[in-house]
Formats: structure tokens, sequence, C-alpha cells
């Protein structure tokens, strides 16, 4: 209900008339009362009268039921029985049908299908005092939106079985080194470092601080909206709603407006940041289609959806052969960043050294650190097209009351310069 | 009827339901969360959000010849509507269940007993929030900081049923004005004012409390060089570590399937510092005891004593499946209501026994860096501030750290706070949190900062 320039909201999961009416007197209610203290007075043109149905592009639209999917998941930890030093090997199907609908007083009138399907496969290796862990592409990477052609169990197979032979590899290899190095990084960990360090701090709702008090703020400013170089000319970022299979891909956001690609970082300069109509309003500069919320029991605040970075001209061939020394590095396992989304620290699953143009031994326990615009502004070589890789994860949490979104990256292979990185203990 | 009683209703439906349904061979675990909540998220002193949610669901694990199969029920509190869905899902249940291998660790839900716990609160009017909360925050303004944070307030329900006899419902009416105030240079003191019943002056006062320590963060910044620093952890940073005993944490699961970054606790490689305990405390009285099997866990569990192991969280599925005894642990085997023991260092000396160091209000961000050594990555955030001879000389500027949790309550754990603070958590993922830990305070010698 919007009153005096204020929403409130009121959210129930039933559908007696009697029910909403009262619920609609209470948010209305909400909103008055608030509407002297308001952060801003918002109107009508905030909820455009958008209409529109979206549904996934899918091939293959039969479900599988659960005999299948379950005979399968066990197959995959079957298969991940490489060695008697496995000690875990798990895996797991996620298959969401989410239906959307939003109306309004405006005029709205959206329907939205999207169609999660999800692949989590584990491989949890032991000998002594080493363990260590091999997972596709991170936790929940493969979160994908589509049908169940998504669903590949031969190749499933295959790459279970790939998995948790690198988990015994890693168990015999040596430590990252440490020191500084250049650092080629694959698509499934450049996803959480597009995520971390270049999404969350363009969200325009950070920069007007609504998020001080739980996720943080930015370093980023208002000001530097068309003026900072962000990273090197290489550096182009696009918020796309509309690349198929991305996880996060919709018609409009949940107040109804018309998603599209926009360029956020554009040869290196922020160019816009990630704000929705209300913080538009709020603050006078663009912004894109992302006021979403979790499900129907909180309202819509600024996130990521896909949140990419576009090919550059390399094969990754031509960039493993640019670097004289460094690390590639596969697959999150660890990630952590300071409230101004500067200082970060990410660890990955899975090395291999680089030596004179050359892929070199398997490292365990590769990790890195760094400041995000330095890091950015070091950026030597993005891979072509071949190297593009779609994933994307449902956990990215944010906001009070907390909401938890499913966000999408895609990315090609990139390689950075003179990246502090080292390895575990003991 | 109140609005805890409502939600204990339907609770009661679906429960009447589900079980009344079942059919011979058939058994059925039921857990119920509801909240019937207000929130209102402020930026400036400003309301930026403002609304109400009621929800309520069950979540229900159904079995029937050695399979098992979890379903959840949304109960939007219309009678006719709620008992359709559970209808649905139970059938549902029983379709995919006759699907599926058989279960090899089933335990079929065998407590049988019952309780009530039902705490009522003196919440304010909810239209009234706006004045109540944000206008006192005129002082702070008047200090030079911008207030900014979320308050909810509602009841809290938790119940769980099963076939074969427990019925547990848990009901607490609360309030949390969780807020930070910014100074214009970025630092910022946090607090919660959390209870059952609200009283205004108190609030006031605490907010009121917060201004000599916004004097001592308005000083120039001091830039750390990384290394390692004598440290005090205060309570709120502490808490910050709670979910790592948790996440790769005290399981037995974890620590048979090598997940867990306490094994070489476990396996007597590493020990810590005899100050060091650990216990799961329901007298806390922040969470019910049950668990989502209907079983009763004991009202204290100790985890670490003088820096051994001495239990792990062993569900019941994990007793079937690897010979260990339960002790009624959820089926996650995650920490409820952690207490750390206390020690002999008195809350006046802490700045003069830390003498010169930093002073660690609040912790940012903490993720596993290396599983194997316990390692763990994060920021300071917050009022945290420089301290010489037992003096706060300036705010700092943020630091990383990265410290195996091995030394920190290993060797490097100089003394522990006699004192104790509850430390309520306010996260609302999905629900309103119902979880809290009693923390001390730690100096702690040697606290490696690496960025």
């Amino acid at each position: 209900m919007l009153a005096n320039g204020q929403f409130g909201y009121a959210a129930l999961s039933s559908s007696e008339p009697a029910a909403l009416k009262a619920a609609a007197e209470r948010a209305l209610a909400l909103a008055k009362g608030a509407s002297e203290r308001a952060v801003a007075k918002f109107g009508t043109e905030l909820r455009p009268a958008t209409v529109l149905r979206y549904e996934t592009a899918r091939k293959n639209r039969a479900a599988y039921g659960a005999d299948i999917l379950s005979r399968h998941a066990v197959r995959l930890t079957e298969a991940m029985k490489v060695s008697d030093k496995i000690v875990q090997a798990s895996a797991g199907f996620e298959t969401r049908d989410i239906v959307t609908q939003i109306v309004s007083t405006a005029g709205a009138d959206i329907e939205q299908y999207a169609h999660i399907i999800g692949l989590g496969v584990q491989a949890i290796a032991r000998d002594g005092n080493v363990t260590q862990k091999r997972t596709l592409n991170g936790p929940r990477g493969r979160t994908l939106q589509g049908g169940y052609e998504l669903i590949d169990f031969e190749r499933s197979l295959a790459e279970a079985k790939v998995a948790a032979e690198q988990a015994v590899e890693l168990l015999s290899a040596q430590d990252c080194p440490t020191g500084k190095a250049d650092l080629v990084l694959a698509p499934d960990q450049m996803m959480l470092q597009i995520h971390e360090s270049v999404g969350h701090p363009l969200e325009l709702d950070r920069i007007l601080g609504d998020e001080r008090n739980y996720a943080g703020s930015t370093f980023v400013k208002l000001s530097d909206i068309g003026t900072l170089r962000y990273g090197s000319d290489l550096m182009n970022i696009s918020f796309d709603p509309n690349v198929a299979g991305e996880p996060a891909s919709y018609g409009a956001d949940d107040i109804g407006n018309p998603a599209k690609k926009e360029f956020i970082v554009k040869d290196g300069i922020l160019v816009r940041a990630l704000g929705s109509l209300e913080s538009q309003a709020r603050s006078g500069k663009s912004g894109v289609a992302n006021q979403r919320a979790q499900d129907w029991f909180r309202a819509p605040i600024d996130r990521m959806a896909n949140l990419n970075l576009e090919p550059g001209k390399d094969s990754f061939e031509a960039i493993i052969a640019s670097v004289e020394k460094g690390v590639f590095m596969e697959a999150n396992r660890s990630w952590s960043i300071d409230d101004y989304r500067n200082k970060f620290q990410f660890g990955c699953e899975y090395g291999r050294l680089i030596e004179k143009g050359k892929l070199g031994k398997t490292v365990r326990n590769p990790n890195y650190r760094g400041v995000s615009a330095t890091f950015w502004n070091n950026l030597f070589k993005v891979g072509d097209r071949s190297t593009f890789q779609i994933y994307g994860t449902p956990n990215c949490g944010k906001g009070e009351p907390n909401q938890v979104v499913t966000v999408g990256h895609a990315s090609p292979v990139c390689a950075f310069r003179d990246v502090e990185i080292f390895g575990g203990e003991g | 009827m109140s609005k805890a009683s409502e939600l204990e209703a339907r609770f009661g439906r679906a429960c009447d339901l589900l079980m009344g349904e079942l059919a011979s061979g058939e058994s059925l675990s039921v857990e119920f969360a509801g909240e019937s909540s207000t929130f209102m998220r402020f930026n400036g002193a400003k309301v930026r959000q403002i609304g109400e949610v009621d929800k309520a669901s069950v979540d229900f694990k159904y079995y029937r010849d050695g399979k098992t199969i979890a379903s959840s029920v949304t109960l939007g509190g219309n009678e006719a509507e709620d008992i359709e869905r559970s209808a649905h899902a139970l059938t549902r249940a029983r379709r995919e269940a006759a699907l599926l291998p058989e279960d090899p660790y089933q335990t079929l839900p065998s407590a049988a007993g019952q309780s009530k716990e039902s705490f009522s609160g003196r919440l304010p009017d909810a239209t009234r929030l706006p004045e109540e909360i944000l206008a006192p925050a005129d002082l702070l303004a008047k200090a030079g900081a911008d207030y900014v944070g979320i308050h909810s307030q509602g009841p809290l329900c938790r119940g769980a049923a099963n076939s074969s006899g427990a019925r547990h419902w848990f009901a607490t009416e609360t309030f949390a004005t969780d807020y930070s105030a910014y100074l214009p240079n970025g630092k910022a003191v946090k607090s919660c004012y959390a209870g059952r019943d609200w009283d205004g002056a108190e609030y006031r006062r605490r907010l009121e409390a917060e201004k000599p320590k916004l004097e001592a963060l308005a000083k120039p910044e001091k830039i750390l060089a990384p290394g390692e620093y004598r440290v005090y952890l205060a309570p709120d940073a502490l808490n910050e570590f709670i979910g790592f005993f948790s996440w790769n944490g005290l399981s037995e699961r974890d620590m048979r399937e090598g997940e867990s970054a306490w094994l070489a606790l476990r396996e007597g490689r590493k020990s810590l510092s005899p100050k060091f305990g650990l216990s799961q405390d329901f007298s806390l009285g922040v969470q019910p005891r049950f668990n989502e099997l209907g079983e009763v866990a004991p009202e204290t569990l100790s985890l670490i004593k003088g820096g051994k192991l001495v239990n792990t969280f062993v569900s019941a599925r994990s007793a079937k499946q690897y010979g260990a005894v339960s002790n009624a642990s959820p089926e996650g085997e995650y920490l409820r209501s952690g207490a750390i023991a206390g020690g002999d260092l008195a809350e006046e000396k802490i700045l003069e026994t830390l003498g010169t160091g930093l002073y660690v209000s609040n912790l940012h961000y903490l993720n596993w860096s290396d599983n194997d050594s316990a390692r763990i990555t994060g920021m300071t955030r917050f009022a945290c501030v420089w301290v010489e001879n037992g003096k706060i000389v300036a705010p700092i500027k943020d630091m990383r750290f990265d410290e195996s949790l091995f030394n920190l309550w290993g060797d490097k754990l100089e003394a522990v706070t006699a004192k104790r603070s509850l430390v309520v958590e306010t996260g609302s993922y999905f629900l309103r949190a119902l979880e809290g830990s009693l923390l001390p305070g730690m100096l702690i010698e040697g606290f490696t900062f690496t960025l």
C-alpha cells in the first residue's frame, strides 16, 4: 500500500478475502504511521503498469520422477568411490518451479514462471591428517535456469568421477606457494570474484547506506558513477537478465520494472550502479531493473541478478602462455570481504602452477587476497567466448529482514597481475 | 485469541490431519515454525521500509517401508485451506516415498514426551514504531551520528510432534532493535536492544550510552601494519565464531566424513587451552530443547572442557549409522544455545590487562580459510580501537585476520573474562531467529592480521 509517499506491506499466505482485506488495512496503517518519518517520498510511477509474461526457455519440460533422480544420485556417489581415501561422496538434484504473479492498482499484470535445475556433487578425500574437497564448480555453482535437458546423466557421472579423482590427487599435491604471482581464474571462481568485489559494492542501496547495519557499505560513492576507473580497459561488466540458462533471468523485477541489458562497467569505467526505481528516485542516478524479493514474505530491495563479465579476445591457451610465473585456480571454497568491499580473501578447491607459459603441477589449498579496485585494475587478460561459462548461486544473502536470492554470474577465464597468493598451514 | 494461540491452533490442525490420517505401517514427525512479525527498517533515522509478515509452516517427514521423505506445508490460518494443503502434502509424500530407494539409516520417531512453554511480552504499538524507535535517535544526531538498522517484533513459535505421541510447543513474544550509529568518518557503534518487555526509557538510556563511544571514534584513525597484535575480543566479536562449531563443526557426521575442521581436536593431534570450555546450555531460555523428531535434549551438554573435546552432536540418524549414542541433536547436528566458559578477568581490568593492543568490538564475514588447520579469516568492523597503556587512543582502519582457532584458543589465549553476556541472534532468513549464546570476552596474545 502507498500512502503519503510511503509504502507499507503485509505478507500472508491465505487467499481468504477477509484476511487479505484486513492485511491491506494494516499495511495502509503502517504506511500512514511512517509517512512523517519516511526516508523519501515515493509515487505510483515507481510501480510501472507493465503487462508481460515470462517463462524460462526449456527444451525438455517433462519432469523426471523422484525414482529416477534418487537412483541417479546414488549412481553419482558410487562413481565417486574411486579410492578408499574417499570418506564422503554426496550428490543431489534440485528442481524448483517458481511462479510469481504481480498485479497493481497502477495496472501491472505480470506472470513469471522460472524453472531452476541444480546439481550438487561433493567428494571428500582423506589421507592421514590431510583432507581435501572437490565439487562441481563450487557449492551449488551448478544452479541454472532451464528444462530437464540440463540433467545429463552420463556426463554428470564422468564429471563426478573426475571430481573424486582430483580430491584424491590433491591429498599428495604440494601446497600453493606463498608470494606475489600472476593469477588465472576459471569462470567458476570468477563467479565469486564478480559477485563480491563488483556486484555488492555497486548496489545502489548500499551506496545510499541502507545496508550499513548488516551486510555493510561500499567504497563506491554516488559521485563515482560515470568517472571511477574500476578496472583495466579490458573490464566490461553487464547486468543482463536475458542470458539463456543463467539462473537470475526474468522479464521484470518484483516491482514491475521491465528488465533489459545494461552495462555497469564499460572499458574499466563505472557507468551505472545496480539501483532499482526506488533507489534511482532517491539518488538521481540511472540504474537497472533489480528490485527483487526472496519470496512472498519479504519486501523487494536492490539485488544483483545476472551480472556478467563480457568475453574478451584470448583463448585459454593464449592466456596461460602469457604467464611467466603464476597459478591457475578453479572452484570457490572460501570467501570473505570487508564491509566496504575492499579487502578480500578467497580460496579455491584446485590449483595448477603456471611456469613459463605452461600449466604445471597441481597445488592444494590455493588462496589469494587483495583489494577490489586494485585487483581489477590488474586485469590483463580476458578470455574469449570459448572460455565463457555460466554459473549461479541460490545463496546470496542481504537485507534487513534478511533475504536470500538466486543470482547468476557468467564469465570467461581471466588473468590478473601481481596477486598475493598463499596456501594452507601444516 | 492471541496471535501465538492462533498459530498454535494452526499447528494443532495440521498435526490432527496428518496424524489422524496415517495408516498402519506409516510414521510421521512434524516440525512447526511460525511468526507474526512487524519489521521497520530505517536509515538516517528515517523509515526505509515497514511492514508485517504472518508466516507459519510445518515441515514433516513421512516414513513407510524403510522409505523416508521430507515435505513442507505453508499454513495461512484459514482452517479449510490449511487442512486441504496438509492433506495434499501427505498424499504427495505417500506417492513419492514409494518411488525412493530404502533409507538404510532410517530412524523412526520414538520419543513420546510432551511440553508447553509460553512467554508473553509487552511490545510497542506497531503503528507508533516510527515515533517510538526513531525519535530518541535525535540525541545521536546531535552527536553527529546517523542512525541505521531494523526493529522487529512479534510472537515467535516453534512446535514438534510425532506419531509416537510427542507434542511440544514453545511460544515467545520478543522485540529487537538492531542498530548502528555512523559518524561522517565512516566509524560506527553497533548494538542491539532485545527482550520481551519493551522499556522506552531503557532504550533511550542505551542510546545515550553510545555517545562517549562515538566521541572516541571521531578521532583520526590509526593504520596498523599486518602482523601479530595483542587483542581483546568483546562478546559480540566472539559471537561471530559461534557458527564455526556448527559449520564444518562438532557434528558427529562431519567428523566421520572428513568435513569437520575440528578433526585434530577429536584425534588428539591438537588441544585448546585449559581455559577454553564450550557447552550447549538450554537454561539460557532463548530456544526450546526439542528437535524435529520430538526428542528433548539434555539441559546442558558439555562439548569442550578444559581444552579437550568431550562430546560431539549426535543425531538419532548418526547414532544408527555410526553406532554412537544420540544426544537428541537435530539431524543437522548444530550448536543450539551455546555457552563459552567464563574465566577470571574482571570487567574493569580489561583495558589495563590489554595494555597496548587492539580492542575488537565486532568482526565481520568470517569463513574457514583452511579446514585442516581450523584457520579462519575475517575482518574487524565497527568500534574497534587502538589501546595504549590501558587507554583508548584511536579507532583503527579495519584489518583482515587469518588465524587458526587452535592458536587463538590454544597457546595464544591469555585470559577469559569472568562476566559473560547473552548475545541474542537477530538473523531473519526465512524466519526471525530464536537463538542466543552466553559469551565472555577474551584476551589474545599475538592475533595474526594479514591485510
